[in-house]
């Protein structure tokens, strides 16, 4: 019954570092894949539509994951990075007519530098006072996106162009599905290697204390740059996904509390770890999809209530489960998961 | 530990309980025979002071369109509305939503929400009905149409009506534009620039503000050194209580220069933010009626309003929206009329094209005198065309005249 | 010559408002080392709630203003009671999610308890306008900049000089030895997010005299942050200086620079400023610099 890794020996290094130790380990991860596959065949668009809203917040996340949950450099303005990538990707496929895989990688690129520009106040500053540079960074990026309009429309916003991968265009939910799923599956997978290598011990190390880090050679500046890169790249990539997937996009996309609800996604999740980020999207997009769906149903179901009841009362539960949430499991969700796990690996046998 | 663990579970399963339940319940089929019609409304976030009411007075018109007049065409409107909190990522869900639950047409309260709503709307050829407009929801025209003259319709409505009957001078007078920094201000400046040189106006200054400000003395010192004949604002009412207060201080009042607003601030909150001496002879534009007006349409909005939603008595977005009520009401009545109700019950590419064509395009309707009538000329998908323009008199919102075509 | 003078007026004036809400925040960061996301949200609460005394009950704003007082500290307390205290020594982002959890909560609450989302508060403040020099500014921002002057005197001796300011100040620095030493930590959160909301609920009386009360006064509250980092998150005296830069930065970039750059670059420039202060200050203008240690 060595189902999962728990009394497995190993007998060489790579079996030991492997993620996937187990034959149970891996035939879940193959069903899970198998699973993410055929998945659309048995949801409706309605899901669909929701599980890619979900997708794209994945891996925008993922991208802040790394920035403060493994590099632990607050960042507060995501949002404006995404903001970039999606600006980025419709110009490029709409006013120069480059095919989208082009358009996609240059957005993370784009998002990426200009993360760099207001990353170089990381390398003086940390804690609450580099989570300022990051919230200039959302108001004057969308400050500028809203102001140039001959390249961005302005208010009015732009259309954005079907994407399309040589002869296959993606425009309905199903198959945008495979689109965002892979690329949130090879972002997740990114991330969870990089905190084992090198560059994430380094970035590690400097969240657990900067000084020692510096004095035990690890380069402070390049290691914090390249966390802004990554995390921005992938805010940026998020960006893109989600300008073509929403087909028109405005600079009220993209607000200042939208990017305060990503870092409450990552903290709710568990910073820190590669399931965290899963964990918090889920839940806060899930419940975002209750509240929108439930004030209109408490409305007609208990007529009686008094005036602002319905509208009222959905807030309050979000803004309650969070609270709870996190008086119950202040480490995040993911800390509870792996204390389940450890309790289901010993149990009967409980110390 | 096991009790906080057990509650845990319990909660995460309540919460995706309720999504799952609600969720699936809203993408079953029309049950019945029903036309459905979907709304997005800003009832919760930022510009819950519009949606509330709006909310109010949609559920009052619909009860009452089933009710009394036994639904659109004989068959009964499901009113599918959701709410937005002025949030894009919720209404780019709500419209996909839309665009596969057997929804006909939907409209959207806010010229933000359609603007976040249009691409879907348009790809998918869902007709959407736009409340509160902006040029460049239906600029070029698609599925989108707007029920309302757009900001930049009041900005000509108020021009012409300035040159002809207030500018007393000689040569091109002067104004300046104080805008939102959205769709609401971009829709007028746009306008202004393409139109202020042939109706003889020289705008000398354009500034912008935010929904948040809490002073704008110091672009309203800008307007001053550039001294202006008339100034026109257009944003929602309180930014605008904000820029009338401190114009005031500045001597910038309506004894000095004219003041114009277009039809988003111009409701009684302004009146009540600013106070009454502040905003007393200020013009404005508005595309209804208000609510002490004679028209045949008003007996029944009030005696709902009265019924359900007394607390919202004077409001004017409760008076739009339940123009939007019998509008989509008539589309929907029109399109079943003249394809029945098989064509309509799919909710799908072909019902949709129908209620466009059949619906939307043979509109010629007087929605009670509440607001102006709509009809609908190709090529133009502004569904109705004339504004009435209205001044404050002793803290009341007085008519000038009757109804005026925009342009 | 007229116009610098209003600008430089109108800056200092608008400056200090947000320098008051600004204080709110600061407070709670000074005791207790959260940042309160939920500030906006508590500005709005505080206000509506002045609203209903003044409006709903008829009282005057002598009257008013102690229930308001007392109606914050009761929302304070139940605050760090319920939502902060089980969160006590835990990871300290995860009490800054939980003040944003709150503010999810207060807006709904708001929401339920005053639908009609937006309404003005009685006149407070005598409506002629202050002349100044060559300038014209309203009475309401002359109060306001007035009152939050002397806000930031009464909490600055209050730091300095009382038993608790100082207790409350030992537990910023260091929360073990102040507990080693008998100091009732708890207490004092308490009392700082009591402070708080007092703090937010003069801010939200000022602030909705000015513009009326509505759902974007959680904007803000949000943008005072900037007001926050500049002034140092630590130091009272920073936020009261930082406001007015801030607000000055703001008026004289809409009143000079405007025809040069895109409209409303009054907006951003705070932001702009902030960026260099960080690379040049890490720590804000007033904030206190700490020495690090391995």
């Amino acid at each position: 019954m060595s189902s999962l890794p728990c009394g497995t020996r190993n007998y060489s290094y790579a079996e030991d570092m492997a993620i996937f130790r187990t034959k149970t380990q891996w035939a879940l991860l193959i069903g899970l894949l198998i699973l993410l596959m055929i998945g659309p065949l048995f949801v409706g668009n309605f899901w669909l539509n929701k599980i890619n809203l979900i997708g794209i917040t994945l891996i925008a996340a993922t991208g802040l994951n790394i920035l403060v949950g493994y590099c632990g450099q607050l960042s507060i303005g995501q949002v404006g990075f995404i903001a970039v990538g999606a600006y980025t990707s419709t110009i490029l496929t709409s006013k120069l007519g480059l095919p989208f895989p082009v358009s996609f990688v240059c957005s993370g690129l784009m998002a990426g530098i200009i993360g760099l520009m207001f990353a170089i106040p990381s390398v003086r500053v940390k804690g609450f006072y580099l989570a300022i540079a990051s919230i200039a960074a959302q108001f004057i990026i969308v400050w500028v996106i809203s102001k140039w309009t001959g390249l961005t429309g302005g208010s009015n916003g732009m259309l954005v162009p079907d994407a399309s991968i040589g002869g296959l265009v993606f425009n309905t939910q199903k198959s945008f599905y495979y689109l965002i799923i892979g690329v949130a599956v090879v972002c997740i997978f990114l991330a969870k290697n990089l905190a084992r290598t090198r560059v994430g011990r380094a970035f590690i190390a400097i969240r657990d204390n900067d000084l020692a880090a510096e004095v035990m050679g690890i380069n402070l500046f390049y290691y914090k740059m390249l966390a802004f890169f990554i995390g921005c790249f992938m805010a940026g990539i998020a960006g893109s996904l989600l300008a073509h997937w929403s087909v028109s996009i405005s600079p009220d996309n993209f607000s200042f509390s939208e990017s305060i609800l990503y870092v409450g996604i990552i903290i709710i999740g568990g910073l820190g770890t590669t399931l965290g980020p899963i964990l918090g999207v889920v839940l806060i997009r899930l419940m975002q999809v209750g509240v929108t769906q439930a004030t209109p149903w408490l409305q007609s179901t208990l007529p009686g209530m008094p005036n602002g009841f319905a509208t009222g009362i959905t807030p309050m539960l979000f803004g309650l489960i969070i609270v709870l949430f996190l008086i119950f499991e202040p480490r995040g969700l993911a800390h509870r998961w792996n204390l389940f796990k450890a309790s289901y690996r010993l149990w009967p046998f409980s110390y | 530990m096991k009790r906080k663990l057990s509650l845990l579970v319990l909660l995460l399963t309540l919460v995706s309980m309720i999504a799952l339940m609600v969720g699936c319940s809203s993408t079953a089929n029309i049950a019945g025979k029903e036309l459905k019609l979907g709304a997005i409304m800003p009832v919760t976030g930022p510009a819950a002071e519009k949606g509330k009411p709006g909310i109010d007075a949609l559920l009052d018109v619909i009860e009452y369109i089933n009710k009394e007049k036994g639904g659109a065409g004989g068959y009964q409107i499901k009113l599918d509305w959701k709410d937005s909190a002025y949030n894009a990522a919720n209404v780019n869900t709500i419209v996909t939503d839309y665009t596969n639950s057997g929804v006909l047409m939907f409209a959207a309260m806010s010229s933000f929400e359609m603007t976040n709503a249009k691409g879907i709307a348009n790809k998918a050829g869902l007709p959407g009905l736009a409340v509160f407009t902006a040029a460049s929801l239906y600029n070029p025209p698609e599925h989108i149409y707007g029920q309302m003259p757009e900001y930049g319709d009041d900005w000509v409505a108020f021009a012409n009506y300035y040159m002809q009957n207030i500018w007393k001078g000689s040569g091109k007078p002067k104004m300046a534009l104080h805008l939102l920094n959205n769709t609401t201000g971009s829709s007028v400046k746009d306008v202004a620039k393409a139109k202020a040189e042939a109706m003889g106006i020289d705008i000398v200054d354009i500034e912008e503000h935010a929904a948040t400000t809490i002073s704008e003395s110091d672009s309203l010192t800008r307007i001053k050194a550039a001294n202006p004949d008339v100034i026109f604002i257009s944003s929602t009412p309180q930014p605008t209580s904000i820029i009338l207060k401190n114009a005031k201080d500045l001597g910038l009042t309506s004894k000095t220069v004219t003041i114009g607003l277009a039809h988003a601030s111009f409701t009684k909150a302004l009146i009540d933010l600013a106070g009454a001496d502040v905003v007393e002879g200020v013009y404005g534009v508005f595309p209804t009626v208000t609510w002490d007006d004679k028209a045949p349409g008003i007996a029944k909005a009030k005696e709902y309003l009265m019924k359900n939603h007394p607390g919202d008595a004077g409001n004017m977005d409760y008076l739009s929206l339940w123009c939007t009520g019998l509008v989509s009401a008539e589309i929907l009545k029109n399109a079943v009329q003249a394809v029945g109700y098989d064509v309509l019950a799919k909710g799908d590419a072909t019902a949709w094209k129908a209620v466009e064509e059949q619906g939307f395009q043979k509109l010629n309707y007087n929605v009670g005198g509440i607001q102006g009538a709509v009809s609908y000329t190709a090529g133009d998908n502004r569904l109705a065309k004339t504004v009435k323009l209205y001044t404050i008199k002793s803290g009341a919102i007085t008519a000038i005249g009757d109804w005026v075509t925009a342009r | 010559m007229a116009e610098l003078t209003q600008f430089i007026i109108t800056g200092l004036a608008v400056g200090m408002v947000y320098a008051l809400i600004a204080l709110g925040f600061t407070l709670i960061w000074k005791s207790t080392g959260v940042a309160n996301l939920a500030l906006g949200q508590l500005v709005l609460l505080c206000s509506w709630f002045t609203y209903s005394m003044m409006h709903q009950l008829h009282l005057s704003i002598w009257l008013a203003f102690p229930a308001v007082v007392l109606f914050a500290l009761v929302v304070g307390w139940v605050i760090e009671r319920f939502a902060l205290r089980p969160l006590i020594g835990q990871p300290i982002l995860s009490l800054i999610a939980v003040t944003l959890g709150l503010g999810y909560f207060i807006s709904g609450m708001v929401s339920f308890i005053w639908p009609q989302s937006i309404a003005a508060l009685p006149q407070i403040f005598p409506k002629n306008p202050v002349h100044i020099g060559g300038a014209v500014i309203s009475q309401e921002y002359v109060w306001a900049a007035g009152i939050s002057l002397l806000v930031f005197t009464l909490l600055s001796l209050f730091y300095k000089y009382h038993r608790m300011g100082i207790a409350m100040r030992a537990t910023a620095d260091d929360q073990m030895a102040v507990q080693a030493c008998g100091i009732p930590v708890t207490r004092i959160f308490s009392m700082s997010w009591m402070f708080a909301c007092v703090v937010a609920a003069v801010g939200g009386i000022l602030i909705s005299s000015i513009g009326g009360i509505s759902n974007g006064l959680v904007e803000t509250g949000l943008k005072t942050f900037s007001v926050v980092i500049l002034g140092g998150l630590d130091s009272f005296g920073g936020s009261m200086i930082a406001g007015p830069i801030i607000g000055l930065a703001k008026s004289l970039g809409t009143g000079y620079l405007t025809p040069y750059l895109w409209p409303e670059f009054g907006e951003v420039i705070p932001y702009i400023i902030i960026v260099f202060v960080i690379i040049f200050k890490p720590f804000g203008l007033f904030g206190e610099k700490r020495i690090e240690r391995i």
